[in-house]
Formats: structure tokens, sequence, C-alpha cells
């Protein structure tokens, strides 16, 4: 009798469990199952292997902290490390130096061509940074046409300015090309702040310094500080600009990549990339206390005009400080294009104009070309389907450590590319179970990894603005999990996918940091060519493909501004 | 046919558990009428969404039932219940045209066209909406009635067995509001299909519900017609949540089969007719209770009748059919300012002026005086 109750009770449970729609729980289960392979499984392997001497196989009983005693005993390690700092610091003090001037003036005072100077201040930002890096030496190199002239010029009072290479280098290119995150953070902070707030101040007497000084200024502090933070992150991951420019000066990323590459010391690799990622944790989570602390900056709904000064002086000084930076920071582009027409640059002038370095790409570049749209496509595509599905899961159903799932999404994003190839090599190549050394596919996993926070934080976004109501009363019309998502969720997030896309389609053309430790000679890419092309020397080739290169980028991002309105600075910000 | 709608001891309770638990529903069991328009009433946060999203299968109970007719339909999941909803955003969908919003149902039922066709133009002719089908525009198009108007359409094409409206009125202006809840009744009574209307609002909840049920955290307080609720409410929170009730704190004298005779803070002797006496225990000499007057059952006076108390005329507003007087009276009579209703202005009665506050005895009511309101 009991026995038959209890077979009863479990034929009514197992009942109830099919009458639920099961659909959305086994779409879920297949990004969950590549988190934990592909990022989790990674970021453990990485994590254990920096505990293991050089060369030793994966073991759990030869545990020691060799690898972490190089930080206190090797010269090249402390000054990699201090030169990490040392860069990642200036660049964020530079970048605000600029940005923060920049952002007031586009915003507070009346400078004709604002929208241009917006649009074209993001440039640096999409286009490739080491392209910008190489394009510096062109410019201040050894024999770069910039410092030549210079030079000419200091030679009477006996001062030369030594070749750009070095921390001088990194500090200049870097600053150039991260300053829009602060520029246009604060650009919107200052343009979004309750004019109302300073117009009270002005009624109570106050002068316009002191407004600026105790409401404005303390009002957008901590846009401005998530903006200088995320400066940072960026800089202390950034791979293309150390490696092109750096010189002598090893930086963590840098020193990850000589570790591999010289020595195929995968453990002392992921030491580094272990000490790495505990500088970018510990900057993200400053970051995130400060973006917690934004709350206050816009809460208005009634719109007041914002004053703006039209003052000759300011417009003046504004217009010329504007000008200036964006001629610096556009500077790199122009002078690749030009430098792709020409054999040589090494006097003031470039000489011999020529289609050469055009002409030769089919024959040289034929495979890398084609292997650079393979592989963004097919990862974009994919990324395209994990991000969403993600976002769905964290935003939708928040289900129990969602919020671990957040995180875990997000950790690519503020990982060093060369950190997210390391995890990889050292869980998916040589001895492991499943060896995907050398071929597509570990490329377009570790781009997956990279590239999953765009999708995901663009299609969070739309399903924000989606009313979940929308959703319910599709369920309550009849139509099931799949159908209500094919036909309500789908259609009203797709803006958000497509941005999302686009972002990473774009950023993996010119991917380099995680590519140059992941691919073989099968799998060799645009950006792989064009480093190589640099490291012989040959910037005529170099040029060219960096212009076809800057020239896809551009045309897809202002394809993509006219549909979508201008979003893409939004987009681009991620902070 | 006739199936009632069910709940037998229904209990909700979020994050069941945990530190946060929110008992929402507590021991709910009535049952609706098939065809009824039924409303559920109640201050924000007393249950009354939750329980209408327990009987769409948005949320599961935690225990008890939800029957229909005879088939128990608690765990059934909400796309199979065959129920229609409005909710109170109207959650149009804003890539569909007008049309297609309201063929949604039809469409995941696989009706063919010309059977969306045909529903669609006769459930937009009785929401009176044909014209905007012949422009056949996006929702976001329209204005905030023909969007209630859409959103009920859609939820009534496909002949759900139970309609459910979230404050499908919320977020329409106060005018529209009062044309629109005629129209809802009429729709409803045109159909005839067992309907559950959730409002905080009671004048709205008085003027569309057949019934409705007073909740209060989590619990049916009471359920009746709205005369019912209006002229015999079952406690203070009720008497004062179904229009306004004053309330004078008071002791029980002396009573009878037919009056209980309550005295007030100054001796003013009140007789109350006997079933107006609501408390929750029979009358025992002695008590402390509550004497509750509606604005209508009070009445300003320049001469001293009986019975009567003094007070002091605050405020006279003008609200057309009636004056509103609002008269301070001493706080051993009640906390609160008195709101006293008359048919037109008392001629030579001005704000500060002394006057007198007059008692109908045959309709004032007694509650216990230990009741919150």
């Amino acid at each position: 009798m009991r026995t038959a109750s209890f077979l009863k009770n479990i034929v009514i449970a197992i009942k109830r469990f099919f009458q639920k729609d099961l659909t959305p729980y086994i779409v879920f289960a297949i990004p969950l199952i590549f988190l934990i392979v592909f990022l989790f499984w990674p970021l453990a392997n990485t994590f254990i292997r920096a505990f293991m001497d050089k060369g030793s196989k994966f073991d759990l009983s030869h545990l020691n902290l060799s690898n972490f005693r190089k930080f206190l005993e090797s010269p090249l390690y402390q000054k990699s490390l201090r030169n990490s700092f040392v860069l990642s610091i200036s660049v964020m003090m530079f970048s605000l130096l600029i940005g923060i001037p920049m952002g007031y003036i586009v915003a507070r005072v009346n400078i004709p061509a604002k929208n241009l100077l917006l649009s074209l201040g993001i440039l640096p930002v999409i286009m490739p940074s080491f392209v910008g890096a190489f394009s510096w030496i062109i410019l201040l190199g050894r024999q770069g046409v910039l410092r030549h002239a210079l030079n000419t010029i200091l030679l009477p009072i006996g001062i030369e300015l030594p070749p750009i290479y070095g921390m001088f280098g990194m500090i200049l290119t870097m600053t150039l090309t991260y300053y829009p995150f602060v520029f246009l953070l604060s650009y919107s902070a200052f343009s979004s702040a309750n004019p109302l707030l300073e117009e009270a101040a002005m009624l109570m007497g106050a002068s316009k310094w002191r407004i600026f000084r105790t409401i404005t200024f303390p009002l957008i502090l901590p846009s401005i500080g998530a903006s200088g933070l995320l400066v940072f992150i960026r800089s202390i991951g950034s791979f293309g600009i150390p490696a092109i420019i750096g010189g002598q000066q090893y930086v963590l990323p840098t020193l990850i990549y000589f570790r591999v590459n010289g020595f195929w010391d995968l453990n002392g690799a992921s030491a580094i990339a272990v000490v790495n990622v505990i500088i970018t944790g510990a900057v993200l989570m400053l970051q995130k206390y400060v973006v917690s602390k934004r709350e206050y900056e816009t809460i208005t709904t009634s719109r007041s005009e914002q004053k703006v000064y039209s003052h000759w002086v300011a417009k003046f000084f504004g217009t010329v400080f504007c000008l200036l930076v964006l001629i610096l920071s556009l500077a790199p582009q122009i002078t690749i294009i030009i430098m792709s027409f020409f054999e040589k640059w090494h006097g003031l002038a470039p000489e011999g104009f020529t289609l050469k370095n055009y002409a030769r790409i089919p024959q040289v570049s034929r495979r890398e070309l084609m292997n650079s749209i393979y592989l963004s496509s097919v990862a974009t595509l994919l990324t395209a389907i994990l991000g969403s599905i993600i976002a769905y899961i964290t935003e939708r159903r928040k289900p129990k450590g969602s919020a671990i799932l957040d995180m875990a999404i997000m950790a690519p994003f503020v990982l060093p590319g060369t950190v997210v190839a390391v995890a990889l090599i050292s869980a998916f190549s040589g001895d492991s179970i499943i060896s995907l050394g050398g071929t597509f596919t570990i490329i377009i996993i570790a781009y997956m990894i990279r590239r999953t926070p765009y999708v995901y934080r663009s299609v969070v976004a739309s399903l924000t603005q989606l009313d979940p109501k929308l959703e319910e009363s599709s369920i309550i019309a009849g139509a099931t999990w799949f159908y209500t998502f094919r036909r309500v969720s789908l259609p009203l997030i797709l803006p958000g996918i497509i941005s999302g896309s686009i972002l990473t389609f774009t950023t993996l053309l010119q991917e380099l940091s995680t590519t140059i430790l992941l691919y073989g000679p099968k799998t060799r890419t645009v950006p792989i060519q064009i480093y190589a092309a640099v490291a012989d020397g040959k910037m005529g080739e170099a040029s060219a493909l960096s212009t076809v290169l800057l020239v896809v980028v551009f045309i897809i991002v202002y394809l993509m501004n006219t549909f979508q309105g201008n979003k893409m600075a939004d987009s681009f910000k991620m902070g | 046919m006739k199936k009632t709608l069910q709940y037998d001891r229904v209990n909700k309770i979020f994050n069941e558990g945990s530190k946060h638990a929110v008992h929402a529903l507590r021991d709910v069991s009535f049952a609706i009428d098939s065809g009824e328009l039924f409303c559920l009433l109640g201050p924000s946060g007393c249950g009354k969404t939750t329980l209408l999203r327990c009987t769409a299968g948005l949320e599961s109970i935690t225990s008890g039932h939800i029957l229909y007719g005879d088939s128990d339909i608690t765990t059934i999941p909400p796309y199979r219940r065959n129920i229609g909803m409005v909710f109170q955003s109207f959650a149009l969908y804003p890539h569909m045209n007008v049309f297609e919003n309201v063929a949604y149902g039809l469409r995941v039922r696989k009706l063919d066209d010309k059977e969306v066709k045909r529903k669609v133009n006769q459930i937009m002719e009785l929401v009176g909406l044909t014209d905007v089908l012949e422009r056949n525009p996006s929702p976001t198009a329209l204005s905030g009635g023909q969007q209630q108007r859409v959103a009920i359409a859609r939820a009534l094409v496909y002949d759900p067995d139970v309609l459910l409206l979230d404050e499908p009125l919320a977020n329409l202006d106060a005018k529209l509001r009062r044309y629109m809840r005629a129209e809802i009744r009429r729709i409803q009574k045109a159909t005839n299909i067992t309907t559950i209307f959730v409002t905080h609002d009671q004048e709205e909840a008085m003027a569309v519900g057949d019934r409705l049920a007073v909740l209060r955290d989590g619990v049916v307080e009471q359920i009746g017609t709205s005369n019912e609720l209006y002229h015999n409410p079952c406690n203070a929170f009720v008497a004062n949540f179904i229009g306004k009730m004053n309330f004078f704190s008071g002791q029980v004298l002396a009573y009878d089969s037919d009056t209980v005779t309550v005295s007030l803070y100054d001796g003013t002797l009140l007789s109350i007719r006997r079933n107006n006496y609501r408390a929750s225990t029979e009358p025992i000499k002695g008590d402390i209770i509550m004497v509750a007057a509606r604005p209508e059952h009070l009445s300003i006076s320049t001469q001293a009748s009986i019975p009567s108390i003094a007070g002091q005329v605050s405020i006279i507003q003008h609200l057309g059919h009636i004056v509103r007087y609002e008269v301070d009276v001493p706080p051993e009579f009640s906390d609160q300012p008195l709101e006293i209703d008359m048919d037109g202005l008392v001629e030579s009665v001005r704000e500060k002026d002394s006057i007198r506050v007059v008692f109908d005895q045959q309709k004032i009511a007694v509650y216990g005086s230990d009741e919150s309101r």
C-alpha cells in the first residue's frame, strides 16, 4: 500500500516535470557547458600551472612558488612589473588630462562641428592599436620623418631626440589610443548633468568657478574616475603597442608572450598571467565600486538647456585644443594611409609613389585575408548565439548564482588577451585530453570567450528595455517558451544582437594579442601578418594591409552608425 | 458548461525559507461564478496582483488548489490554461501591427488565415476599433484608450475561459478611466466571459464589479456586492477602505435586542440599531467601542439638536453634487477631522465657525475598538 502511493507520487512528479516546458532548460545548458569547459577549466588549469616548475607535467603533488619567486629575483620580471604600473598609471593620468578638458569643451563651449569631433574622437579606439604604434615608428622611429625634421631644427642647440622605442613611445601611443574613453564618458557626464543644479547654485550667488568646483565636478567625478580606471585596465592588458614600440622594455603581457614563445614555459607564463589578473581584478573591483557611486548623476527627467559658453576666447582655445588632440590622435592612421602608397619614407617626404604594396597583397597575404574573414565570421556568429542566450538566462530567468554567471561572462573582457590565450593553451595543447593546438578551433574558441561580453552587454541592454509582460502575455495567450522567444523576444532584442555582433566582428578582424600565441602556420591572420611585416621592417607591406583593415572597419562602423543611430560610441565605451 | 473558478486555501510565500520570506497570500478561499465580473480590491502590496498572477500560472502557489469547474489547474502551465490577460502597461508588441497583435493568440492556436481574419474583425467590432483596423498602424501610434481596447481585444479573441485584468485603467487619464470602466463592463457582459478585475481604486471596483473581494496583507477581508460592502462592511478596515468612514470612540452603556446605547466622551447618548453593531464580539456593558459614521450620516447644524456634538468647520469644499465640510472636533471624540457631506451649502456657516455635528442614529454603526482601520 505504501509502496503503491510512493510510486504514484513519483509518477506525478515525473508528469509535472514533463508538463513543464523543457526547451529553455536544454537551450540554457549549452552555454553553461561551454563556459565550464572553455573558461572555468582553462582558468583553473592556468592557476594550478602557475605553481608548478618549468617544464613539469600537470601534477598536483609538486606545487611550489618558484615561478612567483622570480618576481623577487629576476630583474627582467621586476622591470616588467614596474613598467606595467608606470605605463598604465601614466596613460591613465595623461588620458584624464586630455580627455576631461576635451569632454568639457565639447559639452559646454559653443565650438563648431561638435558631432564631427564626437564621431572622429572615437576612431582611435575602433582602429587597431598596434597600427597606431607602428605608424608612430614611421613618424618618430630611428628613421622617422618627424624625428628627422625635429632633429634638424634642434641640432643647433645640441639636442637630439632619441628614437621613440621604449616607455615614452608606449605612453604616447597608448594615451592617444585610449583617451577617447575619458573624453566620451566625461562628455556625456558633462552634457547630461542636471543644469537645474547649476542654475540653483547660480541663483544662490555662486561664481562660475565655484559652481564648477562644488557642483559640476563632484557630480561627474564618479564617471571620470570610472573612465580613468577603464583606461588603466585597458593599458595594463595591452599587448600590441608594447610588442611593437616597447623595444627592450617589457610589460606583463609581452613578458607572457616572451615566456611562451621564447622558452615554451607555460607554467612560468601562467604565473605572470595570475599576477596580471590579480592586478586587473583589483582595479576592476575599484571601478565597479566607483561606478556604483554614479547613480545620483542623472536623475532628471525635465530637460533644461545646458549653459553653453559662447565667448570668443573660450571658443578659440576650445577649438584649437580639440583640433590639436584630434590631429595628434589621428596622425597614425593618416601616416599609414600615405605610407601605403610609397616605397619608403626616410626623409621629410615619402619617396617613390607606387601601388605595388597593394598589388602584392593577393600573392603574399591571400591566406591571411581568408583566415581573418573566416575566423572572424564564424566566431562572431557563434558569439552572437552564445552571448544572447547567456544574456537571456541571467536577465530573464535570474537563476541562483546568476551574479557569478554575470561575472564569469564579463571576466574575459578584462582578462588580457595573452592571459586567455595562455589559459587555452595550458588546457588544450600538447598532452591534454582534447588537443587543439594550432587549429582554427582553438582560435575561434578564444575569440568567443573574449568577445561574448560584447554581445552579452548589448543584449542585456535591449532586454532591460523589453518589458517581461510582453513575454508573459504571449505565454498566457497559449504560446510555448520557444514560440514566445521566436515571435516576441528575439525580434525585439535583434538590434542589440546585431550591434553587439558588429562590434565583435570589427574587433576580431584586428585581434592580435590572443591570436599571436595561438596561431599556427595554417591559421595566420592579417594582424599577425602586419606584426611580422613590421618586425621585418617591411613598412610598405604592413601599411597597405593596415589600410585595408582600417577601411573595412571604418566602413562597417560607418554603416552601422547610419542604420542604428549614433549608438556605436556607446557600445565602445564598455565601462 | 457553467464552470466556477475556485480558490481553495491558496497560500503564496515568496522566497520561502529565506530571511526575506513574504507571505503574500494567506489561506485564500472563495469562488467566482461563471460569467461573473469579479473585482479584487485592496491597497498596494495586499496580494491582489499576486493572486491574479497565480490564477494565470505566472506564479506557482506554495500550497492550496485552484480549480476550474471540476479540474485542478494548480500545476497546469500558463500556456495551457486558456486564459486572457490585460496588463497595466498593455504589453502590446511594438514590432507587430494592430492586426497581428490581436491575432497573436489565434496564430499560436494555428487557425487558418480566413478564420483569423474573421475573428479579429469580429472582436475589433466589439471593442469599437473597426476604423483603426482598416489603417492597421503600429500599436505605438495609438492613443492610450485605443491601446487599451487593442489589449482587451487581444485577450478576448481566442475565447478564453477566464479574462484577467491587472489594473487595466491605471495608465489612462481620469476622464478616459471613467469612460473605459463602463466600456469594460459592456464588453464583459457582451462576451459573458468570467472576468477578474484587479484595482486599488474602490470607486472603480464598485462601479465595475458584480461582486468584489477586499484584500489586506494577503487575507480576504470581505466578499460581496458593492452595495453590501458599502452599507454593511464587516470591519473597520473595509468600512474605511470602501468609501470614507468617520470614527468616534465611545462606550457601551446598555443594550437590548433592538438597540445598543452608547455614550460619547462628553456624555452624548446615541442609540444605535442592534444590527448595525458589527464588533466581532457580543456587546458587553462598559466596553470601549468605535462609533462609525459615513460622511452622509452626519450633518451640520447651527442649532443644538439631539444627539449632536460641538465642532468647528475648518474647510468647505464644493464638489458639485454635494458640499463637503471638514470639521475639527476635540481629539477625545476623534483623532482625525470629520468629513461631513451635505446636499447643499448650509447658509450662514463659514470656515472657522463653531457648529453642531448631528448623527443619523438609524445609519451609524459600531466596530470593536481594537480593530485597526
